[in-house]
């Protein structure tokens, strides 16, 4: 009797289950609504951190913002779940589509399978995507040559050591952070092959703190400096800032990364000793799809930001590394040659 | 027999006593936290209930289901004796990578192809739970402490293995390393609900009939006894005959074999090919709704569903405008009420049990007295 | 000093918890100092001055014994010197003989006691409430705290204690109340009422007695001990000690307090027969527990062979032992015996769970286990609304009694049986004396370790005494006197216990290994 119960009750919980699903509940979706438009604006989804990451994030917020002042909507930003699945991802975009937004971008390769299968579904919205090659009749690719502005800092770094040892700190070995490490490698030993490269990655995925734990780049760069580097380039993020902290009150001289951390309100206890920051146009690519599908005339296929058209580079805000004509120098041929396609820089390490 | 009826009914009573007074607890405290950051209190509660209406919202929260119970089950195996698994979480991804790669190496016709990768999932869940489960016996080493070390360990390993030296593949300009694809072979067929709400995994029903499993072997069998029994008390288990060595051992096993079946959900029906987007956290989401739903089967499918429910809904309460957060501080203080008012409840049971146990044997004085003056 | 008798599950543990604060009164009122008081927990129970000095003691094992007389009650004299002086201040004034600084986990019975009593004292009390002190005693030790407790009484102290040693109470107690099934049955002083009527009045019938003189004894063996010997530091249970968090205690913190290897069960042998009740008697702590695992199969020891019924068990684990007819009634019922939060049946299974009526194959067979605990209720009269209530709403003796069903009803060919009427009330101890008899006259043997020294005396066929884990002595019960015991289990004797005065082995072995 009481195991009948208990069968019972079990077996009714799993056909309610089923129920819910296949039985009640109408779609969330209409499908294609073709409603949209320019009028609800653009969409933005973030990667995890968000909005405020100081980073990656927070570089295409930036170019949201300044497209929203600029046409006058509302738009719309979301965040992802920690241990959330590709199928919410694709929930997540198929909403903003479905609710009118256009175009659609997506930060991060995380978002590659959601952008591809969701695209199809609305054949009308405008689609961006950060950092991946997901093809798609709808879909603007916005990749970056991070390895070429890595190069430079390289070529700076080698110039500036004097130990002969310089360091990089790479925030989560992935294969974009890899990029970081290749060009910058590549750089100091074509400048100065004796110079020695000190290489640390602060975690593995799926553990991401490594973008996002100052105390973690602070001893990693402390290490390095006891090896003998005097010059630290991290691409780290968050992480990042200890790095820029150990190396600044070291007297050595760190290199920023993503946008232009001399510049950077919170780090402005250090920035003497930032020697230069190697961006990444982040904000201007995100601002250019969503004026191109303002203007009617969307932007789709890959759209590459490199040296070539400054979408990426080394800031030139420090003063001290302005005076310093010969390093200034040296970049700027090592830039030219990348631009006429003299140097091909190595995405892999 | 009447009696026996009469307890059984209040047990069950005080058995969803517990729940529904945390989540009311939960819902107050909830509106509060609204009400301070200046929301309104009422709409993202509207907001996530009309969001379950939505067909592909369900098939999404019925699909994370799978995945949550199976997880929870897994903790429920060791905390059923008193066993912390805090590894449910590298084991499931570990199993995850393997099945992936096994799974991307091997061709087989359907079902075999399906079977071996779940075989796969099970053998090594089980092996990386056992190692706990053997320093445990061997050693005496805290399965707590051991199994977040395993933790660590199963990130990296995975990290190196789907390296492009090893078993990674990665595409053409992409950032993202993955395994490979599995053949469609090894797919596990699901239910299509709609080409817009897409399809219920097939392994929705395998996570349900493991549930059975566990509820049969843990009330039914011998072995689920001496299991209870070493939870409940160690020692009294140990001279009522139960091995318990062998009862870590096997229960570490278990548990790590439902944690590698975690990850075949999602690995079988959703991504075909483990990435760096696989989820995270799995395991310790796990945990707590092994608590919520007291380690019983049904309790923890309903708190998986629940939990899945929320997941979903913060990200609709995200795309209204609401920060997503808000559905997360709604889990964690569902959490917390649990604890505290399953405590409560416990101790008003037990209460209220010797209360009933003296009331009946003062009727059956008197009745005797009765009849004896009689 | 007043005396609360009463059998188990008559209520005396309800009534105390009451008074404590435990329990709300559905009616009735209580009075302290002549005015009516509403008592809301134990704090407020304190506060006025009443104290409870509980059956299984509340002390944390791993703190000294300051710490535990302090803990919870930091703000009296603070934790430092001023708690140390006022501990050694109570322990002078009523000679408890308390040492502040020893860990609690090398204390003995008694010595844990006496903290207990002193915890209550620290907080203030003036009324004092014992819930069967003496079920955990020996002689001597029981002699000793009745002194303590006059002291308290001299100093104008009010102490109730429950007991169920009709003897103790009538010697000590200035008036006795006897409650029956939740109600006082009679008000009476100890020069009005003879022992057996004191019992009488308890059970409400005609009082039993343990005594059994036909001997079934058989010359067939059934249990042969032969030179088990158990050292310390070889105890195998390296998962004893680890809790539901899994922490593991340091195996020093238990070891470094006794010298090492000393022998905790040396060289015993001995043989039980078909049909003979084997007593053991000594003081707790000197090998009885060794003993006991090493027979059912918890401790491997170190040497030596133990054989039942003719085969040699002794690499056996507990359940093939268990499954081989090996009964056992376990010394500490809520660590070895029951599962407190599980509903009566499934205790029934426990330690049972391979054999019938509780699993066919490897599947339990929930219905037959069922009836089989509706019938260990009804014919050990398990005092229970139903099956499904939990082990640990019943009182200790109903506990007690399904335990004894359990096992009675796997007819054991062995049966171990630690204390197997402690804590029982008058009534329930003569059902379960009864059922010892009966299956020993159809073979059973009874390894019967037990503290009250009528109870081993009366139902033994033949007497040890345990010291410092060596067997010592031995005794005829049917001319052995407790005081004679008693004497031999302090080590005071050795060898045949004849006469009192004929104790030849007498002062040997008196410095041996003794806390």
């Amino acid at each position: 009797m009481r195991r009948l119960t208990q069968m019972a009750v079990a077996s009714i919980a799993t056909a309610a289950l089923a129920f819910t699903v296949t039985g009640c509940g109408d779609d969330s979706g209409d499908g294609d609504s073709g409603k949209g438009g320019a009028d609800k604006g653009a969409a933005l989804a973030y990667d995890i951190g968000g909005r405020g990451d100081l980073s990656f994030n927070d570089a295409a917020a930036a170019g949201f913002d300044q497209a929203k002042k600029e046409f006058g909507w509302e738009g719309m930003e979301v965040e992802p779940n920690e241990g959330e699945t590709d199928a919410d991802k694709i929930q997540r975009l198929t909403d903003l589509a479905k609710k009118g937004y256009n175009p659609v971008i997506a930060v991060g390769f995380v978002y590659s399978k959601a952008v591809g299968e969701v695209s199809k579904k609305f054949p009308k919205t405008n689609f961006g995507i950060i950092d991946d090659p997901v093809e798609g009749k709808n879909i603007a690719n916005l990749v970056f040559n991070e390895e070429q502005a890595s190069y430079l800092a390289g070529v700076a770094a080698a110039k500036v050591t004097k130990s002969k040892t310089v360091g990089f700190i790479g925030g989560v070995e992935t294969p974009l952070i890899k990029k970081f490490e290749a060009g910058y490698v590549q750089g100091v030993k074509d400048t100065d092959s004796s110079v020695k490269v000190e290489v640390k990655y602060l975690t593995q995925p799926p553990d991401f703190s490594g973008f996002a734990d100052p105390a973690k780049g602070k001893s990693a760069a402390e290490g390095q400096l006891d090896a003998g580097a005097d010059v630290i380039y991290h691409a780290a993020g968050g992480a990042g800032n200890g790095a820029i902290e150990a190396a600044a009150t070291a007297g050595k001289w760190a290199i920023g990364v993503d946008s232009d951390q001399y510049n950077a309100p919170t780090l402005a206890k250090f920035k003497d000793k930032i020697l230069a920051s190697a961006t990444k146009n982040a904000t201007g690519a995100v601002y250019n799809l969503i004026k191109s599908v303002h203007d009617k005339k969307p932007q789709s296929g890959e759209q590459r930001y490199g040296l070539k058209g400054d979408g990426v580079g080394l800031t030139e805000s420090n003063p001290a590394y302005t005076a310093m004509t010969d390093v200034v120098e040296a970049v700027n041929a090592a830039k030219a040659k990348i631009v006429s396609g003299e140097i091909t820089v190595k995405t892999e390490p | 027999m009447k009696n026996a009826f009469k307890f059984d009914r209040e047990r069950l009573l005080l058995g969803i006593a517990g729940p529904v007074l945390a989540l009311a607890v939960a819902f107050a405290l909830s509106v509060l936290v609204l009400v301070a950051s200046g929301l309104d209190p009422i709409e993202p509660f509207q907001i996530m209930f009309s969001s379950l209406q939505e067909q592909d919202v369900q098939v999404l929260i019925v699909n994370q289901w799978a995945t949550y119970y199976l997880a929870a089950l897994a903790v429920a195996v060791g905390f059923r004796m008193n066993l912390f698994n805090i590894g449910v979480d590298g084991q499931y991804r570990l199993a995850a990578v393997l099945a992936a790669i096994v799974g991307v190496k091997v061709s087989a016709p359907g079902p075999l192809h399906i079977l071996i990768i779940i075989l796969t999932a099970i053998v090594v869940g089980s092996i990386w739970a056992g190692v706990a489960g053997v320093l445990k016996t061997a050693r005496g080493v805290s399965e707590v402490v051991s199994t977040i070390m395993l933790n660590a360990i199963a990130g990296n390993l995975i990290a190196w293995m789907v390296l492009k030296d090893q078993f990674g593949e990665q595409a053409e300009g992409s950032n993202d390393l993955t395994t490979g694809l599995i053949d469609e072979s090894g797919w596990f067929p699901g239910i299509k609900v709609s080409d817009f709400a897409g399809e219920i995994y097939g392994f929705v029903f395998i996570a349900a009939a493991v549930g059975v499993v566990y509820w049969y072997v843990l009330s039914r069998t011998r072995f689920g006894f001496d299991l209870r029994a070493s939870g409940a008390s160690e020692s009294a288990a140990a001279a009522s005959g139960v091995d318990a060595k062998r009862m870590v051992l096997v229960s570490m096993l278990i548990s790590g074999a439902v944690a590698g079946l975690a990850g075949m959900p999602e690995l079988l029906g959703g991504t075909h090919t483990y990435s760096s987007n696989f989820p995270v956290g799995v395991g310790f989401t796990g945990i707590t709704i092994a608590l919520l739903g007291r380690n019983n089967p049904i309790g923890v499918a309903f708190a998986a569903l629940l939990i899945a429910f929320l997941d979903k809904a913060s990200s609709q309460l995200n795309l209204e405008g609401y920060p997503a957060e808000i559905a997360k501080i709604m889990q964690g203080l569902i959490v917390l009420s649990v604890v505290i008012s399953y405590e409560q409840v416990r101790r008003y049971g037990q209460r209220r049990q010797q209360h009933r146990v003296g009331e009946e044997l003062a009727a059956q004085a008197k009745k005797n007295r009765k009849e004896v003056s009689a | 000093m007043h005396a609360i008798v009463g059998e188990n599950g008559a209520g005396k543990s309800t009534l105390m918890k009451t008074l404590y604060g435990m329990h709300k009164p559905d009616e009735g009122t209580i009075a302290v100092d002549g005015e009516t008081v509403d008592i809301a927990g134990p704090a407020d129970a304190i506060a006025r001055g009443i104290g409870m000095v509980h059956q299984h003691f509340m002390l944390a094992d791993n703190l000294t014994v300051l710490e535990n007389v302090t803990l919870g009650a930091e703000k009296l004299y603070g934790i430092g010197g001023r708690a140390r002086k006022k501990i050694m201040e109570i322990s002078a004034a009523y000679s408890l003989g308390v040492r502040p600084d020893v860990l609690v986990e090398d204390l003995g019975v008694a010595d844990r006691q006496r903290v207990e009593i002193l915890k209550v004292l620290y907080r203030g009390a003036r009324t004092l409430i014992l819930d069967e002190p003496t079920a955990v005693l020996v002689p001597q030790e029981v002699d000793a705290l009745f002194h303590n407790l006059r002291e308290l009484k001299s100093e104008g102290l009010t102490v109730i204690f429950i007991s169920h040693k009709l003897g103790e109470v009538l010697s000590v107690a200035d008036d006795i109340t006897v409650i029956r099934r939740g109600t006082t049955v009679a008000s009476v002083t100890p020069g009005e009422v003879t022992r057996k009527q004191l019992a009488e009045l308890m059970v409400g019938s005609e009082l039993p007695t343990p005594e059994t003189r036909e001997s079934t004894v058989t010359d067939q063996p059934m249990l042969q001990l032969e030179h088990l010997t158990l050292a310390e530091g070889g105890v195998s249970a390296p998962l004893a000690h680890t809790g539901a968090g899994g922490t593991t205690l340091p195996e020093s913190a238990t070891t470094e307090t006794v010298a090492a290897g000393r022998k905790l069960l040396d060289d015993i042998s001995f043989t039980i027969h078909k049909g003979e009740v084997l007593g053991i008697a000594g003081v707790e702590g000197n090998g009885q527990t060794e003993l006991i695992d090493a027979i059912i199969g918890m401790h491997t020891p170190d040497s030596g062979t133990i054989r039942l019924d003719g085969t040699d068990v002794s690499s056996w684990p507990v359940r093939r032992r268990r499954e081989a007819g090996l009964g056992y009634i376990p010394e500490d019922r809520h660590r070895h015996g029951i599962l407190l939060d599980s509903p009566l049946w499934e205790n029934r299974i426990l330690g049972h769970v391979t054999e019938p009526p509780n699993s066919r194959g490897f599947r339990l067979d929930i219905k037959a286990a069922r009836a089989d605990t509706e019938r260990i209720v009804e014919e050990y009269d398990v005092r229970t609304p139903g099956i499904d209530v939990t082990a640990a709403s019943l009182s200790g003796g109903n506990q007690q009694k399904l335990i004894v069903g359990r096992e009675m009803s796997h007819h054991p060919k062995l049966l171990i049986a630690a204390h197997p009427t402690r804590g029982v009330d008058v009534g329930a101890q003569a059902q379960i004396w009864d059922q010892i008899r009966e299956a020993r006259r159809e073979g059973m043997a009874v390894l019967l370790i037990s503290a009250d020294l009528d109870e081993l005396i009366g139902l033994s066929d033949t007497l040890r005494v345990i010291f410092g884990g060596k067997l010592v002595a031995d005794a005829d019960p049917a001319t052995v006197t407790p005081e004679e015991l008693g004497t031999a289990m302090t080590g005071a004797a050795s060898g045949h216990l004849e006469t009192p005065d004929d104790a030849p082995g007498a002062g040997a072995d008196t410095e041996d290994g003794r806390r």
